[in-house]
């Protein structure tokens, strides 16, 4: 589904990615774990098409489309997701409203109609309430005024609604309770499919207790140093990056 | 008098000799003496120029050598043009201008006890007193409110007695019809609201033709006691029009006044509302947003006077200027020594669409008194970058992405009104204006 060929991305002249290899495929959910400046969120927006995140090198095809030719909006419009480490906040603009913005204009990428206003009323009560989310809160800014949680809850909303094929998931769990935790983890697990993939950023293997992956992979550097399955997260929580080799503070 | 300062406005005069036997109320000797006065008012002072620091943003230049013509009062304009100006699903009063002359034809006053709607003339040919004593505001004001005193070709008088609450909104339109180069468009309003009385009034300025406009609509309102007068504004006159709109307010006790406006057409506009708080518990606020590309300038400018203690006012204004657009927002707060408990707001947020757009924000607070709450804040910036990726990241393309943010930025300023027909208007405007956007 997903190919990364020798990545290199810069950012502001600085070089953060350098020589990334990865392939997702349909059904996977994989996990990128490494410390603090590896990359992680960089490789997150590189995917999904952030501006001023320049691909000096290598290439990134997803469900055979060049990725890179698109601009962001495109690569949603794919199927493409990304659930934001620090969630915007947008005043002045419902999330009732955003979201159904957000699923007309991939419909209208997709060449469908628009979605009857019946349906996605349907629709948004089902996912909220999937997802414990006070529906009163649909009618509030998008990310004004909520709490930690509450914004990374929205994520999953979002995610739940716009029903990506392909999600990428920036450190969701940053910052989060228990409870909390296991809500956006129960988000992503709704996410899980066939003809779906997951790619999980995260600096911690508690996610992953909750979100099995099958492939998890250490980024160090701009590159990935070690591939491995669920066993490779539990031994660096317990052995540290420092364990692996891999210098904590290596950016 | 040096031109730095001012321009003079004696091209005007000979004009003003030229028509002043054939103004509207011309056969009122005293009236006639008030706009001689307002006349010689102006010539004193002149026109401001860009040394002055309440137009050091706007500069009037371009006033100082065309003399704006009146235009003779024009037969009419076809229905449909009235009905396509006025917003739909309201009953009340409608009052038309016609190149700023009332239109006997299109003027449509829904009786009301208590109400009383009529024209400036008609309200001076039988309120002799009370007229001349309006019209000392205009006097005692800067001097191109003594020109639009002058030169007026007409205006309303709203009374509204003791705890009559208006039925319906009244709908004033003001249009600019004919494409004749270079004409003046005058109105003087009076609104007096009796204690306990209660009012809405929507008005617009649109032009249906071309040529260049001057427009002056200057009001002068009192509300009495516990009264209350919400007025909405919103002009989207033709590219070539110079766009003046002032209203004076004095507010006693207890009484509300609110003010919205949305400035979008015009070559430059300048919106100037001067509210003077004399009884305790008065309450003012003031709502506007002003959108600028291509050359237009919007200026506002606000002077809040609290006089008296316990009194509160609160101000928002938004603007956003794209490409080749600017903006001024003056907001000067007065509290006198003895408004103590005073409570001022002020907020003027500005959004730049490209960089070769201009926004200025100037804050004046006067506070003489020592326990008071007074905060004011001014930002001017561009779009959230992080903001767009995340719709862009969502499915809106960068189009849609921007006109989301910004009809948001702009829509907070008019969240709170509750005539649907108003905010849907404001709203259509500030969303027509995006799509014409590059």
């Amino acid at each position: 589904m997903l190919d990364i060929k020798n990545l290199h991305v810069e950012v502001e002249g600085k070089k953060i990615l350098r020589g990334l290899n990865l392939t997702v495929n349909a059904g996977e959910v994989h996990a990128i774990m490494g410390p603090n400046g590896a990359g992680k969120s960089t490789l997150a927006y590189a995917i999904c098409g952030k501006e001023g995140y320049e691909i000096t090198e290598g290439s990134v095809t997803f469900k055979g489309k060049d990725f890179l030719e698109l601009e962001a909006n495109e690569r949603a419009g794919e199927g493409a997701f990304l659930g934001f480490q620090y969630p915007v906040e947008i005043p002045g603009v419902t999330n009732m409203n955003f979201l159904k913005t957000a699923i007309n204009s991939i419909r209208k990428y997709r060449g469908e109609d628009e979605m009857a206003a019946v349906d996605f009323l349907k629709l948004i009560r089902a996912k909220a309430a999937e997802l414990d989310m006070d529906p009163e809160m649909l009618k509030r800014a998008v990310n004004v005024g909520f709490s930690g949680g509450e914004k990374k809850r929205n994520e999953m909303v979002q995610m739940a609604m716009i029903d990506p094929i392909f999600s990428v998931l920036d450190e969701t769990d940053s910052g989060l309770d228990i409870d909390a935790l296991r809500i956006v983890a129960d988000g992503i697990n709704r996410m899980r499919g066939d003809d779906k993939a997951i790619l999980v950023i995260t600096h911690y293997q508690r996610l992953l207790d909750y979100v099995v992956p099958d492939y998890v992979h250490v980024l160090s550097d701009g590159k990935i140093v070690k591939s491995g399955d669920k066993e490779l997260a539990q031994r660096l929580e317990k052995e540290g990056y420092a364990g692996l080799g891999i210098d904590e503070n290596a950016a | 008098m040096s031109e730095k300062n001012h321009f003079s406005g004696d091209h005007i005069a000979s004009h003003f000799e030229a028509v002043k036997a054939n103004l509207p109320g011309a056969d009122i000797d005293w009236l006639q003496s008030s706009r001689d006065e307002g006349m010689t008012n102006f010539l004193e002072t002149g026109i401001p120029g860009p040394r002055v620091e309440e137009w050091k943003y706007t500069n009037l230049g371009l006033l100082k050598s065309d003399v704006f013509k009146n235009t003779e009062a024009s037969g009419d304009i076809a229905a449909d043009v009235v009905a396509a100006a006025l917003l739909g699903g309201l009953n009340g009063p409608k009052v038309v201008f016609v190149d700023g002359y009332l239109s006997e034809t299109h003027t449509n006053i829904v009786e009301q006890e208590g109400v009383e709607l009529l024209s400036l003339t008609e309200f001076a040919k039988s309120n002799a007193d009370q007229t001349q004593k309006l019209l000392l505001h205009a006097q005692n004001s800067g001097s191109l409110s003594n020109l639009n005193l002058a030169m007026m070709t007409g205006g309303y008088v709203l009374r509204v007695s003791e705890d009559v609450k208006l039925a319906e909104p009244i709908q004033i339109v003001h249009i600019a019809s004919t494409s004749v180069a270079s004409k003046s468009l005058r109105t003087l309003n009076y609104i007096d609201v009796e204690e306990g009385g209660r009012a809405q009034i929507i008005e617009s300025f649109i032009s249906t033709g071309g040529g260049s406009n001057w427009r002056q609509n200057n009001t002068y309102v009192t509300l009495a006691r516990s009264a209350a007068l919400e007025v909405y504004q919103y002009q989207t006159e033709n590219s070539e029009t110079i766009h003046m709109a002032e209203t004076l307010v004095e507010v006693a006790e207890d009484a509300d006044f609110k003010h919205f406006s949305l400035n979008i057409g015009g070559k430059m506009s300048r919106t100037e509302i001067k509210p003077t708080l004399i009884g305790e518990n008065g309450n003012v606020e003031l709502r506007g947003a002003f959108l600028g590309r291509d050359g237009v300038s919007h200026d506002v400018f606000t002077h809040m006077k609290h006089m008296v203690p316990e009194c509160e006012s609160d101000q928002i204004y938004r603007g956003v200027l794209d490409k080749g657009g600017k903006s001024a927002f003056q907001g000067r707060v007065y509290v006198a020594k003895d408004a103590q408990l005073t409570n001022a707001e002020q907020s003027n947020k500005n959004l730049i669409l490209d960089r070769s757009a201009e926004a200025n924000s100037k804050p004046e607070l006067l506070i003489y008194a020592d326990d008071v709450k007074c905060a004011h804040g001014a930002t001017v910036g561009e779009l959230d970058q992080d903001a767009l990726f995340y719709l862009n990241s969502r499915g809106l393309d960068n189009k849609a992405a921007k006109a989301l943010l910004v009809e948001a930025f702009v829509s907070e300023v008019f969240d709170e009104i509750d005539i649907e027909a108003v905010k849907d208007k404001y709203l259509t405007l500030a969303h027509s204006w995006l799509e014409q956007g590059e």
